[in-house]
């Protein structure tokens, strides 16, 4: 058994691996993320997750709903660490994966992954603690630096391929007309939702399907793959982000020309990226985290369109039903925190998208689309279709099999521990609270400012504020 | 009663809900009204298709928490426990009960007494005086239940707590501990474990603080091992903090009370952070805090009033016989101390380390960084960093000091710990303490600076940096300096040039005979890393001073050889410095670069990853970006000219294909119109562009004063300077803001350029232009300016409860036309949550809305109660 192999089953039984390896993991991931675009192709099939927030045991939940690395492609739309009590540990749990298994797995960047927020919100605190130094909590941050802003998820399916099931239950096989399924984590489907039939009209239209199979293309796929948007196959291309749009990003390749080397700003398209929420409005508005912006369905709807996308998903906002989606499923916010902060009574989802089949396994590169212009958008252009998306809904892990969860106390005291962010922490359970019970909202950018500027932040930490790099 | 007036019977539409399962359930749609029988004021809801079933009948009593949410919505907590609400159909109606129910209340309340809430059963047996069960195992369930009713309102809590306090009924709890555990009885333990987390959420700081003495402190963490929310755990608390050898001390403290202060404030962060940690509401984490808090100042004062205490303390670091262990435990003794002053105000904190310095802590901080031992290392850093936070001016001049008696400064000894340390936090901490005392003092008051240049600081950042100094500068008034004129500050970062820089940068100025990189070791990277991020840091901080010693020490050829270093961060770094040289958009970076070549090393590199998308790739892309958004003509001809042939093969982008065109635009043009037209306004104009990644540029471009001008225009032998770039508006009309197009992802058609060439040039007014020019899909203008959102940003500690309730408002719109829209679309219809409302629109909240409001009318309740002892 290979060292990292050992440190991977350390981690799944909740236990920190020694500090030198934490460096080394460190290294080997930041090697490996170097590599990686600002916005990361993946192939379908995937599973996308939302925020974790160091809930360890529900992660584990999450790997056994949806199946296990590397069986199963993750991708994780960031904010693994703070506010749990084991932010630590998943993140280098999921680090440790991507470092064993780089293609299996894709990390992107949260808004929690950046210096200053996690001084404030429980990550500095929960490395100070289990290590007695800040040195862990400089690894990691210098790998936040290096994740990537977004994936971009190719090669999607318009339908759902079965789910793997029990050998009891008979496989059953999912109607072509399924758009949208939901299922439990006992594996049991929910509800399905077949496409509406306005698309199914259209595309009947454009396929002209010959008589005797009014609805339904069988899956040999004939005749339909050529032609983009009406495809009856191809999902589309998914964009995933933590936060959402910017107004200074109009197209998915303009991220590429980001430095993303770099502590989470203030302000501009990187710091949008991650703090942005959808909302209910015309065009963009400010956002009341203080960082980002609020942007409408027309927003979104352009977007899409210009970048030939048939979905974005996000996560970074708390939704009790673990996924939520807007805009007439233009966008999907998917959230893998199950009761949020252990008392949020919330339930937590991801997304699994298939893979496409239809074209013998050949993915298009591009998701582009020639022709299309901001001059023939049209609001009430009909959206392209959606890939088929399977919902897993979870509840929180049953019972942490090794106690309750709690903070690691610190070892030895002289007067007590050196626990710098006593007042910092304020913020860390109970606003959570506030924020996300009370406004629906997580972590705002605002408070930070008040509370950094008392005493007992690393100096890093303060460097990282005050040195803004051209 | 006859004061209240029943509300007109005209039936009010409603539906009534019932909480089952955390779900709002429906019991049916029907008329309300409110009606006074028999000196009882009951609310009714005849159901609208048999009316004489009745789906509601419920009496007002004092405090039930009723609460109106919305305005169309009550929702309360009936005295069976059940959660209900009324959600009606008019908001007048609404309006119409709530009066009713207000009106009731405030008459109950009034009258006083035994209130109504109390007449239960479970609850008759104290109706007044407040009488607890006898502290008895079999009396627990009963105590347990009496406590939850008598916790659910305000008055009662109170009342418990006196009770509790006087009764000492705490003590008496204890001994059940133990009794139930012989017993071996769960569920008497379940009921003390429910008991003890109420009495410590009470939230009384009295009952906190009883709970951490001696003789109770097992007894109630006993009881809060066994949470009947895991039923099949048990913890080890007790365990933990009866382990006596986790307290070191290091110097026995003589005063008992302070003893117990020292152990009753370690069990109260155990407490905070491991037992309650998951039940922790927020007045009771502000009561532990502040506890905690005063404790600590008690305990901090001591040490410096107790005579002789510091002296010894101190003693054992500078005692040669002193064994080691002694010597490592002195020096976290006194990392604690430290850790802890954060935490205290700013004076006290300025005393304590007065008084620490005063007995020598720069010697021990000499000693601990330059142990052996890392761990002892660590903790010299750490106090160090700590000091430093605190005051930077303070350790400048004590550091001043030392060099005018000619002793080692500290710099030195930090600049010798980050050139040989091993442990990498450890030389990270040393590298950030190099760029914090190296940073200089505001060189011009804010409201100085020029009026042109608004984006130079957003304003959010200046109440930053404001805010930041806040507590530098209070203590310079202590004693009596002027921050901006502190000359002490300024000879010594001439002394940093004169004297430690070779030393620090010796390292990096070695690479010049060196011939590959090829063997370059582990720890040379990570000290060339942090080297170059510190001469990233002072070309930023001090322009004129770090621009002097760059270019007399070549520093920048040897920043550009580790452009070809096989480790790819370090790259990265490397080529950070040269993105922040350009950004600086300064002649004579610009004539250095370019005189270097450094543009070689830099597109090797483009093209070493191209058309790979990688980080590096797009950190080079970026650079290149930046010099033709900000049309920096000096570097474009520069690249055209130097290197045509490679900036026509890199094609994969679009970004050299502009910079050509852009060129040959200069050409076209009037090749020297830039130089004499707009020349005037060359210095105000390049800064008001913000940054593509959205940092503003540090301190922009200053002027250049007479000193450094002479010395560059001496030891200059070309021409004159060129004018600094300049944002030709000739050429931005030209379309030379086209954002970029790339090929790999997405195909875009090229009429879309056309469209964004004619984008109007308006975002400036918007506060921040955005670098990439809008296309028009985004050219809705955010709708306020960034400085106005900063500025909601910093008041919003004082109406946080305000935003709170409006962000709700904005959010059940939200919920509630997604409602709609998803309805309208057939897809999401039979989706959980939104199954209640299908027949009645005006009950816009759906279930799951309800619960939301209902948490959050919660959490404010709380919030408001307890104002703001956060502490």
């Amino acid at each position: 058994m290979s060292d990292l192999d050992k440190a991977i089953s350390e981690l799944r039984a909740c236990k920190i691996i020694p500090e030198p390896q934490v460096r080394e993991i460190c290294h080997k991931a930041r090697e490996l993320l170097i590599e990686e675009a600002n916005v990361v192709q993946v192939d379908a099939p995937v599973t996308i997750c939302g925020d974790i927030h160091g809930q360890f045991h529900d992660l584990m939940e999450l790997f056994r709903v949806g199946g296990d690395v590397p069986d199963t492609n993750y991708l994780f739309m960031g904010d693994f660490v703070d506010r749990g009590f084991y932010s630590l540990e998943s993140f280098l749990l999921l680090l440790c994966l991507k470092v064993r298994y780089p293609d299996r797995i894709t990390l992107i960047r949260g808004n929690h992954e950046s210096r200053q927020i996690t001084t404030v919100y429980g990550f500095y605190d929960e490395c100070l603690r289990k290590y007695g130094s800040a040195n862990v909590w400089r690894y990691c941050c210098e790998v936040f630096d290096y994740l990537a802003l977004g994936a971009l998820v190719l090669g999607t399916s318009s339908t759902l391929e079965p789910s793997f099931t029990d050998k009891s239950q008979a496989i059953e096989p999912v109607d072509d007309d399924v758009e949208i399924e939901i299922m439990n984590s006992r594996n049991e489907v929910t509800a399905r939702f077949p496409r509406s039939r306005r698309r199914l009209f259209e595309s009947d239209g454009l396929n002209s399907s010959p008589p005797g199979t009014p609805s339904k293309t069988g899956p040999s796929g004939t005749g339909a793959t050529s032609d983009s948007g009406g495809s009856h196959h191809s999902g589309g291309a998914v964009l995933c982000v933590h936060g959402g749009l910017s107004p200074l990003i109009d197209s998915v390749d303009k991220i590429r020309l980001l430095d993303r080397k770099q502590e989470v700003p203030h302000e501009g398209a990187m710091c949008d990226l991650l703090w942005s929420d959808p909302d209910e409005i015309d065009s963009w508005g400010l956002s009341p985290r203080g960082a980002g912006f609020l942007f409408g369905p027309e927003i979104v709807k352009r977007f899409n369109h210009l970048n030939d996308l048939s979905l974005i998903a996000r996560a970074h906002q708390l939704v009790m039903e673990g996924f939520k989606e807007m805009f007439d499923s233009s966008i999907v916010t998917v959230w893998s925190a199950p009761n949020y902060c252990y008392r949020c009574g919330n339930v937590a989802a991801i997304l699994e998208l298939g893979e496409d089949t239809s074209n013998g396994g050949v993915i298009a590169r591009s998701n582009g689309d020639a022709g299309r212009s901001a001059q023939a958008f049209m609001p009430n252009l009909a959206p392209r279709s959606g890939p088929g998306r399977r919902y897993r809904v979870f509840e929180a892990a049953p019972q942490d099999p090794r106690g309750m969860p709690a903070k690691k106390p610190v070892a030895d005291y002289f007067l007590r521990e050196t626990n710098r962010t006593a007042s910092g922490t304020t913020s860390d359970g109970m606003e959570v609270r506030f924020k996300v019970i009370g406004v629906g909202m997580g972590v705002t950018l605002g408070p930070f400012f008040g509370l950094a500027e008392r005493q007992g932040y690393p100096i890093s930490t303060y460097l990282a504020r005050r040195s803004t790099p051209v | 009663m006859a004061l209240i007036v029943p509300p007109s019977n005209e039936k009010k539409r409603v539906k009534v809900y019932e909480l089952k399962n955390n779900d709002w359930f429906d019991r049916g749609t029907g008329f309300c009204t409110g009606r006074i029988i028999n000196d009882e004021s009951k609310i009714y809801v005849e159901s609208e298709d048999s009316p004489e079933r009745l789906l509601l009948e419920t009496k007002i009593t004092k405090d039930d928490g009723y609460q109106k949410q919305q305005d169309t919505l009550i929702v309360w907590t009936e005295t069976s426990g059940i959660d209900m609400a009324l959600s009606f159909q008019e908001a007048e109606g609404c309006a119409t009960i709530w009066d009713f129910v207000s009106q009731v209340q405030q008459q109950l309340l009034s009258l006083g007494g035994p209130d109504d809430a109390l007449s239960d059963d479970a609850m008759e047996s104290f109706a007044k005086p407040l009488v607890l069960p006898q502290p008895e195992i079999g009396n627990l369930d009963d105590i347990e239940h009496a406590m939850r009713g008598i916790a659910s309102t305000p008055q009662g809590r109170d009342a418990l707590a006196k009770f509790v306090i006087s009764e000492d009924y705490i003590r008496k709890l204890i001994p059940l501990v133990e009794m139930a555990e012989d017993l071996e009885s769960l569920k008497d333990l379940h009921w003390l474990c429910n008991i003890m987390k109420m009495l410590i959420l009470l939230n009384d700081s009295q009952i906190i603080d009883h709970i951490v003495n001696e003789e109770v402190v097992f007894g109630v963490i006993g009881a809060l091992e066994y949470d009947p929310d895991f039923p099949n755990h048990k913890a080890n608390h007790r365990r933990y903090l009866k382990d006596n050898s986790r307290y070191k001390e290091v110097l026995s403290i003589a005063d008992p009370n302070i003893t117990r202060k020292i152990h009753a404030t370690w069990r109260l962060t155990y407490l905070k952070d491991v037992v309650l940690a998951r039940i922790l509401d927020d007045p009771t984490f502000g009561v532990l805090n502040s506890l905690i808090f005063f404790n600590q100042v008690d305990i901090i004062s001591h040490l410096q009033n107790n005579p002789g205490y510091l002296e010894q303390l101190f003693g054992i670091i500078d005692n040669p016989t002193a064994d080691i262990k002694r010597k490592r435990d002195a020096v976290g003794f006194i990392q604690s101390c430290c850790a802890i002053a954060k935490s205290l105000q700013v004076t006290p904190r300025a005393t304590l380390y007065t008084n620490f310095i005063n007995h020598g802590l720069l010697r021990v901080i000499t000693f601990a960084i330059l142990n052996k031992e890392a761990s002892i290392r660590v903790a010299g850093t750490d106090i160090l960093v700590a000091m430093i936070d605190h005051d930077p001016a303070m350790v400048r001049a004590y550091i001043y000091k030392a060099i005018n008696e000619k002793k080692t400064p500290l710099t030195e000894t930090l600049i010798e710990l980050l050139l040989v340390e091993v442990d990498l936090g450890v030389k990270a901490q040393a590298a950030d303490a190099i760029k914090v005392l190296l940073e200089p003092q505001p060189t011009q008051p804010p409201q100085q600076q020029p009026q042109s240049q608004p984006q130079q600081q957003p304003p959010q950042a200046q109440s930053q940096e404001a805010i930041a100094r806040q507590t530098g500068e209070f203590l310079s008034k202590v004693r009596g300096v002027d921050p901006l004129l502190n000359p002490q500050t300024e000879s010594f970062i001439q002394h940093f040039y004169d004297n430690s820089a070779s030393k620090l940068f010796q390292p990096l100025k070695d690479l010049e005979k060196r011939e590959t990189l090829n063997d370059i070791t582990f720890h040379e990277v990570q000290l060339f890393n942090h080297l170059v991020e510190i001469i990233i840091y002072l070309s930023r901080t001090h322009q004129f001073r770090s621009k002097y010693y760059i270019f007399s020490e070549d520093i920048s050829s040897r920043i550009a050889q580790l452009l070809s270093a096989p480790q790819k961060h370090l790259k990265l770094t490397a080529l950070k410095f040269f993105r922040q040289c350009i950004g600086l958009q300064d002649e004579y970076y610009n004539r250095q670069i370019m005189q270097k070549n450094h543009f070689a090393p830099i597109l090797n590199i483009v093209y070493e990853t191209m058309p790979r998308d990688n980080l590096l790739n797009s950190a080079c892309l970026e650079l290149f970006e930046y010099i033709k958004r900000e049309n920096i003509k000096q570097l474009i001809e520069h690249l055209v000219e130097t290197f045509r042939s490679k900036l026509q093969e890199i094609t994969y982008v679009d970004t050299f294909e502009s910079l050509l065109n852009r060129y040959e635009q200069m050409q076209g043009f009037n090749p020297d119109a830039d130089t004499t037209l707009f020349s005037n306004d060359s210095t105000s104009t390049p800064n008001r562009t913000p940054n593509v990644n959205g940092n503003q540029r540090w301190q922009g471009v200053k002027e250049m004063d007479a000193v450094e001008e002479a010395y560059f225009n001496t030891s200059d032998d070309e021409d004159e300077p060129l004018p600094k770039a300049v944002l030709s508006k000739a050429a931005k009309m030209n379309g030379v803001t086209t954002s970029p197009m790339l090929k790999s992802l997405v195909d875009y058609p090229d009429d879309d350029e056309d469209s964004m060439d004619t984008t109007p040039p308006e975002p400036e007014e918007l506060g921040t232009k955005p670098e990439l020019e809008p296309s028009p899909m985004l050219q809705t203008p955010p709708p306020e300016r960034l400085s106005e959102k900063r500025r909601r940003e910093e008041d919003n500690d004082e109406d946080e409860l305000g935003k709170l309730s409006s962000t709700k408002r904005r959010n059940s719109g939200s919920s509630a036309s997604n409602t709609g829209s998803a309805a309208g679309h057939n897809t999401l219809k039979r989706k959980k949550g939104f199954k209640n409302d299908r027949d009645s629109p005006t009950n816009g909240p759906s279930a799951k809305k309800i619960e939301i409001s209902l948490s959050a009318k919660k959490a404010v309740s709380e919030a408001g109660s307890k104002g703001d002892d956060g502490g």
